[in-house]
């Protein structure tokens, strides 16, 4: 059977949020052609991240999005997909020990509830109640009880999933080399061996869409950095709240299979050296010993928990944090949902479905205005 | 290895066998009929196998299971076993406590 | 963080040999083993190795490891035991953990010798317990002194699953049948030949169909497979057994070298996922070497003389010789490795049926269905010849490379000629002694003493043997024949353990002088 490479959206990195946009686009009736340049679905960051589904801690250009798929899409996610995400709306506290912990938890927090958000300061009483098995240590947190987690790969490849069910037509090992405007209008991909062509072109490679936006002209402002996640053998069930802590030790949950899934950064993440390529860079090894010595520090009781594998995973950081979404106005017919800065996970199916809107419609429900790209200035 | 792989290529319906419930990962109790069916949900790489169901993410990390798992995932997609990648290889090599991990290094 | 010249993971047959090699030119050596006893697999290998002197022939494997031992301890390589190498970083950065803590270590270089980790397969009631690798009954023997089982069945006909029948057979334990899903049996004849005497029967083209048992194995049934190794129908037999045995092949323990970003391949002729290395083992990581069956599943022979290549390689990388001596070195390596790639169960011969040998004799086809020559196939092998007196019968009909024999007679009434697979003969006008050297050297037990006219109706036979309790002089029995089956009456007429034997006693037994050439074991009545 000779395939037709058209489609009206072509989709570049098949990553949750490129499952996702998939997902939708099918669902409004959008024929789909998604190509990954791995062999494997989900190969960056989305495979590779601490699973939290969160509203607290965020940027309010971004928060509107994640609230939006809290509320509207989460939910009922693992019912709509037809597989078990393992999503829990049961908060997420972070944590802090020091006077200064609460300070910066504090402004955390002032900036959410300004945009709304239900989230506030508890002290290490109420901190206990929630999490007996904490340190005595911790003096307070945020404490945001519509915050969660899910898991990461599950749901990324869920989407993939459904997506491929309804007819999207996923092609991994299909390295993206050029985009290119027909017209008037991006139109055309280009990989080693073959062409596509789609009515749009969506970006979303995580950090190696700059370099395939680059050839066309459009270039976002971000680094990588290396991130490493561990994951415990299962242990008994002891809380199902997302953690952080204030000065961003390690962030994580337990899951339902019982294994605790922590992740976070040595602090050399800015200058460490290169650690191979973007879809399995080695964990260096310095940094998952740093995660356990964090967690330890507020959770004790797991220092005898064993951990059965570590793995690294490249963090598309933005010049200003937040995710580059949306249209690029000089570029008719290009999409990009890239640099979400090692904060995508949790407002994927948002971003998945605004998208797909915003292609189909022109225009979004929610606000992703200050998520445009074009939005980088010079300082003065 | 990225050969271009089209995920759409039909590789037929699932069909039950007689054995699906047969144990292949211990560790996390996956079963055959598990796998077969997982790559008709299209997990066609033995990296998704493993995220999608979590074989050979216990604590013997696929030591005995990832042969038998390559095996299974490759007759169901009719190709040859050595053509499936296997998963990468995480440190540690053997479960370690968090407190013996967290070594400070000296 | 702590510095070494050579990191070398694993204290088996490679890593060891490793080790030795490059402390004899100057190097710091630390060899990590997680393992409470170094040695890797060899002290569990109580058999006689295969081979020629330069491969430790005739001298069974846990004194190998223990010569190894010493050599690496009197040239000063440090051997750190239960020490745990949970992860080889960029740089070529060892974590290892020892005792309660992980230590950080780099190495100029590294040479990964872990080995390689017993295979299963899948049948109903495989996850039952009961059902055990055979390196794991191998371990429970050899190690620690227990019985895996009373009555068991071994799956795999290759030299693992041979050899450690032997063994349980050893240990007192039944061995009820050896199946095997091949046609042909996959290990070396005389291995197959040393188990069959005793009356264990071979199954080969047949499969486990199931293990039977609630919460341990209680019974398995196997069944017959054709040619594309289908069940046929209506083939099942059932064996009261208490544990299935696995041995169904090794896969390398690769995984630290694919985590060190080594370039891997999956070749099935090696045993699965292994490094792309040169001729001397080293990855596509300069400076990260492989050694032993991490890089290819062979024996422990060969594993020894790729862990010497590595060892000379690493000297030369840092320097302490110089390119002309590492080649002449690695010049001596070859060959030896080459000598032991030879004949019929060479590597480049997996798979491959050899229907006759190297010097055009049929093969015995029975031997590799059934797991013994008959008795009328024996005849036509160099080394069985007729001869008034005590004289040698060469029952070696396969073409191995393996020579001691032919050192053992002071005599020199053995050769295995110019090449060191031929198979070995008698000389003409040699002259026996009876002293048994040959008979104990082989580490096939193919070689037997044979007189056949006693001058009084009876012959006399003697073979190797290598179990307890020891039958005492007058001991009545039976003698079995190539097959294990009761052939006639016999009688031990003499026992002789000697130094000189190493632990294969030479039991001679009487029997009639018609079963001279038939009668290969005793048994007691």
């Amino acid at each position: 059977m000779v395939m037709e490479n058209k489609a009206d959206v072509v989709i570049v990195g098949a990553g949750i949020i490129g499952c996702a946009i998939s997902y939708y686009l099918s669902k409004r009736g959008k024929s789909v052609i998604v190509l990954e340049g791995s062999d494997n679905i989900g190969n960056g960051g989305s495979s590779r991240n601490g699973g939290g589904v969160r509203q607290s801690g965020r940027d309010p250009r971004e928060l509107p999005l994640a609230m939006y798929g809290i509320k509207e899409l989460w939910p009922t996610l693992s019912e709509e997909l037809g597989v078990n995400c393992e999503y829990h709306k049961e908060g997420n506290l972070r944590l802090g020990k020091t006077p200064e912990h609460l300070k910066i938890l504090q402004g955390l927090t002032d900036r959410a509830v300004a945009c709304g958000l239900d989230v506030r300061m508890i002290d290490s009483d109420e901190v206990k109640e929630i999490n007996p098995y904490l340190s005595d240590e911790v003096i307070g947190a945020s404490w945001c009880p519509t915050d969660g987690h899910a898991n990461p790969m599950v749901t990324t490849l869920a989407f993939y999933k459904k997506a491929r069910e309804m007819g999207v037509r996923f092609i991994t090992g299909e390295k993206v080399e050029r985009l290119r405007k027909v017209k008037g209008r991006l139109r055309k991909v280009y990989t080693k061996e073959n062409e596509y062509e789609g009515e749009f072109v969506v970006v979303a490679a995580g950090y190696e869409s700059r370099e395939i936006l680059g050839t066309i002209g459009v270039d976002v402002p971000m680094h990588k950095e290396l991130c490493e996640c561990l994951v415990t053998e299962a242990e008994p069930h002891m809380f199902n709240q997302m953690l952080g802590t204030a000065e961003a030790d390690f962030y994580g949950h337990q899951a339902d299979h019982g294994s605790f899934v922590f992740g976070g950064m040595s602090g050399l993440e800015l200058n460490n050296k290169d650690c191979g390529p973007v879809n399995s860079p080695s964990n260096a090894a310095i940094t998952a010993p740093c995660i356990c010595r964090g967690i330890m520090k507020y959770f004790p009781a797991l220092e005898d928990a064993k951990i059965v594998r570590t793995w690294a995973g490249y963090l598309d950081i933005c010049q200003d944090g937040v995710p580059v979404l949306g249209f690029v106005d000089e570029v008719p017919g290009l999409v990009v949902a890239c640099a979400f800065s090692g904060h995508g996970f949790g407002i994927a199916p948002a971003v998945g479905e605004q998208l797909a809107m915003l292609i189909d419609e022109g225009k979004t429900a929610v606000d992703i205005s200050g998520l445009r790209y074009g939005r980088f200035k010079a300082k003065i | 290895m990225n050969t271009v792989v089209d995920r759409s290529i039909d590789i037929g319906e699932f069909i039950a066998q007689p054995d699906d419930d047969m144990l292949i990962c211990r560790c996390e109790e996956i079963t055959k009929g598990e796998i077969r069916k997982a790559v008709h949900d299209g997990m066609w790489t033995l990296t998704e196998i493993r995220r999608y169901l979590r074989t050979g993410m216990g604590l013997c990390q696929g030591q005995t299971c990832s042969r038998l798992v390559k095996g299974i995932v490759a007759r169901e997609l009719g190709v040859s076993p050595a053509e499936l990648e296997p998963a990468t290889a995480r440190s540690p090599m053997r479960p370690t406590e968090m407190r013996i991990f967290g070594t400070e290094e000296v | 963080m702590k510095r070494y010249e050579v990191i070398i993971v694993g204290a088996g047959p490679a890593g060891l040999s490793a080790a030795i090699e490059a402390a004899k030119k100057g190097l710091k050596v630390v060899v990590f083993d997680e393992n409470d006893k170094p040695g890797g697999q060899l002290f569990k290998q109580i058999h006689k190795f295969f081979g020629s002197k330069e491969h430790h022939a005739k001298i069974r494997g846990y004194k190998i490891g223990e010569e190894l031992l010493k050599e690496a301890g009197e040239l000063g390589v440090e051997v750190v035991l239960n020490a745990t190498v949970v992860g080889l970083y960029p740089d070529k950065e060892v974590n290892v953990r020892i005792n309660d803590e992980i230590h950080h270590f780099k190495g100029d270089t590294v040479i990964i010798a872990t080995g390689a980790s017993e295979n299963m397969v899948t049948f109903p009631g495989w996850t039952l317990p009961g059902v055990i690798g055979a390196g794991a009954a191998q371990t429970m023997m050899n190690i620690h002194g227990i019985r895996p089982g009373k009555k068991i069945l071994m799956l795999g006909s290759g030299n693992v699953g041979l050899v450690v029948s032997f063994q349980l057979l050893q240990a007192g334990c039944e061995v009820v049948a050896i199946v095997d899903a091949a046609p042909r049996i996959g290990g070396y004849g005389v291995h197959a030949s040393k188990v069959s005497r005793t009356g264990v029967p071979f199954y080969l083209s047949h499969t486990i169909k199931q293990v039977h048992g609630e919460d341990c194995v209680t019974g398995v049934t196997i069944t017959e497979v054709d040619d594309h190794f289908a069940p046929i129908p209506d083939t099942e037999k059932f064996f009261e057994v208490d544990t299935v045995c696995m041995a169904v092949g090794l896969s390398p323990m690769s995984q630290l070298l694919k985590m060190a970003g080594c370039v891997m391949e999956d070749n099935p002729k090696r045993g699965g996922q292994v490094p792309i290395v040169d001729e001397y083992g080293e990855t596509s990581v300069s400076g990260i070497f492989a050694a032993g069956d991490v890089s290819g599943i062979e024996e422990a022979s060969s594993a020894m003389i790729e862990g010497k290549m590595a060892g000379v390689c690493v000297a030369e990388y840092l320097g302490y010789i110089d390119e002309e001596e590492k080649d002449s070195l690695l010049k001596v390596f070859d060959a030896d490795l080459n000598s032991l790639r030879q004949g019929m169960f060479a590597p480049k011969n997996r798979g491959k049926l050899i229907e006759s040998t190297e010097e055009g004799i049929e093969i015995s086809k029975n031997l590799l269905k059934k797991g013994y020559v008959k008795d009328d196939e024996i005849e036509r092998f160099p080394g069985v010849v007729h001869k008034s007196g005590v004289h040698p019968v060469i029952e070696c009909t396969q073409n191995i490379p393996c020579n001691p024999c032919q050192d053992a007679c002071k005599k020199g009434c053995i050769s295995t000629g110019k090449n060191i697979t031929y198979l070995p003969f008698v000389k003409d006008g040699s002259e026996c002694i009876n002293c048994g050297m040959c008979v104990a050297s082989c580490s096939g037990q193919a070689i037997f003493l044979v007189n056949e006219d006693c001058g009084d109706g009876s012959a006399t036979v003697t073979l190797p043997y290598e179990f307890f309790p020891l039958p005492e002089v007058g001991t009545v029995g039976f003698g079995l024949s190539r097959k294990g089956e009761k052939l006639c009456e016999a009688e031990v007429v003499s026992v002789k353990s000697v130094g000189a034997f190493d632990h294969t006693n030479l039991l001679t037994m009487k029997v009639p002088k018609e079963y001279a050439m038939k009668a290969r074991f005793f048994k007691c009545s």
